[in-house]
């Protein structure tokens, strides 16, 4: 099994810069992106019952390191560092490209494991992405998925309700952050991976053209980031019994309809 | 064999200290700690006082995040409408470095990072769960079941030491052992802050003060340090009081003191960033446990090797200190090939003959000064009133000092026995 991860600042260490209005990151820390965190739960969940191996993928900076250990101390048992100069700036699709390299060089895999999107940019592409650059398979929006007879059964979890997959592996699953409970990281298993260590895996050891890497890779132009403005509400307190009064004026200004009209 | 010569619980300044030192002497250490990353769940208002961390990083004050350095030292009483002070500013501090604040979110990242590079294993994010025992002795550490084993093992969990107590190698703390620290941490620009404060760039104040105005008979200090672009301010409250008194609650005690009329103006315009509260080591060398036994020591907080009289914190020097003291004495039983409690009372040796025993020792009575009655109900009342009384123009002639002070006693809610007994307890003290 392969689970995808990505480390995130911890939203809840963002703040914003009293005299510049930025966003200020630098004093967040480093952690699992949250679904990530359910889909490491899911695999470890069929490695509990069914037995195999689990890598871990993650493209970032060096100090990503410490959440792939983080997932090791788990029961994840080899960590890749995706890491170089070069894939910096990566939009979805050469983040995609450059992720589903990774996976084929580790070569047999059966599950791919990738949150549903992350807590930073939210796009979601990146796991279907990996999928169709390796041409297997998707279930996503999963929040319950076990092996049957070789076969993945997979519960995805949609607006109109729960739709039972079954799948024959190799197959790309993205987890809902509502899945599961993920555990904590155990002491024993931490020291494990720190003896062990994680791989780095560079440029060079992709073998990709530069040109389909980092920036030079990415079709995706970010034209500008702006803070949509709030838009003010207008307010004024009235008593219950003035209520009639009220829906009179809401449906005159055409805010509300009554069910006559419709 | 065991896996590790030594096991540290805890990446705080007892911890880490006693790592680096462990991991530079060659010794293979494992250093657990249950924030991640280290000092995200730390409070300290922040004052690292002495020089303590040069023993293992020589170069620390080049190289460690710290804030400002003390120069100026203020000591206050508060009353309801008065602030009655002494502030001690000096070139001296400027030319001796004896403080300097710290952020212990950044500080206790930075030791813990430097216990790793001196070749320490580090895990964060991980609870220890207990000591492992053979034969009584300590072998080790427990997480979920896994035992992890240790020649010895440096309890450096800090003032809440589940660890020790749950292990049976300490008795629980109570109220006679801790107080109540409260602190927030409030953003506002550095040249406010040196403006405010009369600081040029890197030079920090220091304050502490008595909350004289506090009713219903809780005692409780203040302090107030200033970091580069925030501001620590917190309480130390009473335990005891607090329990005895229902209907007091901390945060409004922390709520009067940062909204008196003397204490606001410095902090106006910013904005609260963070608030915690944790216990803090009252001192007194009644709350100090067995420091040490087959195959374990213990540092820090975790041995209440603490002071605060609800005027002064310090901790972080006690802690340092011990932790290095820890880690000698565990490289001496290296050596020796044992780790009996025999040999590890040598760890209580060096704490007796270097200053924090004997600190200890001493503060066991001055903490019945610091939290006296006369020090946080009568002392501020009885000085509002002899200073306003002598700089107040009547049209009269000026009273005899004797006569302003003997009245402001009769108004101060103590009799006069009961000051003088006090008084003559605390001259006997210091
Ligand atoms: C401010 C900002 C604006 C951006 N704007 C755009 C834009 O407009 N268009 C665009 O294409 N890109 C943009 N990006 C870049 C984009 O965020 C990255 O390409 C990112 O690596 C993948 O997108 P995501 O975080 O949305 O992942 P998602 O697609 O939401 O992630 C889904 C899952 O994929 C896996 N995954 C994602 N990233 C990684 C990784 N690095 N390593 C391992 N597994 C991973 C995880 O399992 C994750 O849960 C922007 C980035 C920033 C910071
Ligand atoms: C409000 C306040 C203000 C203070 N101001 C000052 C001051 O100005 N100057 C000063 O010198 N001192 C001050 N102190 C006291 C000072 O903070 C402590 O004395 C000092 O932190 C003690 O260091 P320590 O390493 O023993 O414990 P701690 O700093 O508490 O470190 C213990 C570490 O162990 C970890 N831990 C605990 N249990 C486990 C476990 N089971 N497994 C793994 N890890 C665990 C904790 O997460 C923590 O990081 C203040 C304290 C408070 C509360």
């Amino acid at each position: 099994m392969i689970i995808l991860m990505k480390q995130v600042p911890d939203a809840e260490e963002i703040f914003i810069d009293p005299v510049k209005f930025t966003l200020n990151r630098s004093q967040a820390r480093g952690i699992i992106n949250p679904s990530d965190e359910n889909a490491l739960e899911a695999a470890l969940k069929i490695k509990d019952s069914e037995g195999g191996e689990i890598t871990v993928i993650s493209m970032g900076p060096p100090q990503a390191e410490n959440a792939i250990l983080e997932c090791m101390g788990r029961g994840a048992d080899r960590g890749i560092l995706i890491t170089d100069r070069v894939f910096a700036a990566a939009d979805t699709y050469a983040t995609s490209l450059t992720i589903a390299a990774a996976v084929k060089k580790v070569g047999d895999f059966d599950i791919i494991f990738a949150g549903e999107s992350t807590t930073d940019s939210g796009t979601g592409h990146v796991g279907p992405g990996v999928a169709e650059f390796l041409g297997i398979d998707q279930v996503t929006y999963t929040v319950s998925s076990r092996i049957e007879a070789g076969m993945l059964i997979a519960e995805r979890e949609l607006e109109d309700g729960i739709e039972v997959v079954s799948t024959k592996p190799p197959v790309l699953v993205t987890v809902l952050i509502n899945a599961n409970l993920p555990r904590r990281s155990r002491l024993r298993l931490k020291i494990d991976a720190i003896k062990k260590g994680v791989e780095k895996w560079d440029h060079d050891s992709l073998n990709l053209p530069p040109e389909w890497v980092g920036i030079k890779g990415s079709p995706t132009l970010v034209g500008a980031l702006k803070i949509p403005e709030e838009r003010k509400r207008e307010s004024r307190p009235i008593k219950l019994d003035e209520i009639p009064v009220l829906v009179q004026d809401l449906v005159k200004k055409g805010i509300i309809r009554t069910g006559d009209e419709a | 064999m065991s896996e590790f010569d030594a096991i540290v619980v805890g990446a705080g300044p007892a911890g880490s200290s006693s790592a680096i030192k462990l991991a530079s002497s060659g010794l293979s250490v494992l250093l657990v700690e249950r924030a991640d990353p280290p000092g995200s769940k730390n409070v300290s208002g922040g004052i690292l006082w002495g020089n303590e961390l040069a023993k293992v990083i020589p170069d620390w004050e080049k190289n460690a995040p710290l804030e400002r350095f003390v120069v100026s030292k203020g000591t206050g009483l508060l009353t309801d409408d008065s602030l009655i002070s002494i502030d001690f500013r000096s070139k001296k501090l400027e030319n001796n470095k004896t403080g300097y604040s710290v952020l212990r979110a950044k500080f206790d990242q930075f030791l813990a990072n430097k216990a790793k590079a001196s070749g320490a294993t580090l895990v964060t994010g991980v609870t220890v769960d207990k000591v492992a025992f053979k034969d009584r002795k300590v072998i080790g550490v427990e997480q979920e079941g896994d035992v992890i084993s240790s020649d010895v093992v440096i309890l450096a969990e800090g003032a809440n030491p589940r660890v020790a107590i749950d292990s049976g190698l300490r008795e629980p703390i109570g109220d006679r052992d801790v107080a109540i620290g409260i602190k927030e941490v409030i953003r506002l620009p550095e040249t406010t802050i040196n403006e405010r404060f009369n600081l040029r760039g890197s030079q920090g104040y220091a304050g502490e003060y008595v909350l004289g105005f506090l009713k219903d008979g809780v005692k409780a200090g203040g302090f107030l340090y200033t970091n580069k672009e925030t501001i620590s301010i917190g309480a130390v409250i009473n335990a005891a009081d607090l329990r005895a008194n229902n209907s007091t609650y901390s945060y409004n005690i922390m709520e009067q003191f940062v909204t008196h009329p003397f204490i606001a103006p410095y902090l106006e315009g910013g904005k609260v960033e963070e608030y915690s509260a944790h216990l803090v080591c009252e001192g007194g060398i009644k709350s100090v446990p067995r420091l040490s036994g087959d195959g374990y020591m213990i540092a820090g907080d975790s041995a209440s090797l603490g002071f605060s009289n609800g005027l002064v914190i310090q901790g972080m020097n006690y802690a340092i200190t011990s932790g290095i003291a820890a880690a000698e004495a565990a490289i001496e039983a290296k050596t020796k090939g044992n780790f009996s409690a025999a040999s590890l009372h040598s760890y209580d040796e060096k704490l007796a003959l270097n200053y924090v025993l004997e600190d200890m020792k001493n503060f066991k009575g001055i903490e019945g000064v610091t939290w006296s009655s006369l020090m946080h109900k009568a002392v501020p009342r009885i000085a509002e009133k002899v200073f306003f009384d002598m700089f107040y123009e009547t049209g009269e002639p000026k009273r005899h000092l004797s006569e302003i002070l003997l009245e402001s006693i009769a108004g101060s809610g103590m009799s006069k026995s009961q000051l003088i007994l006090e008084a003559y307890r605390a001259a006997r003290r210091m």
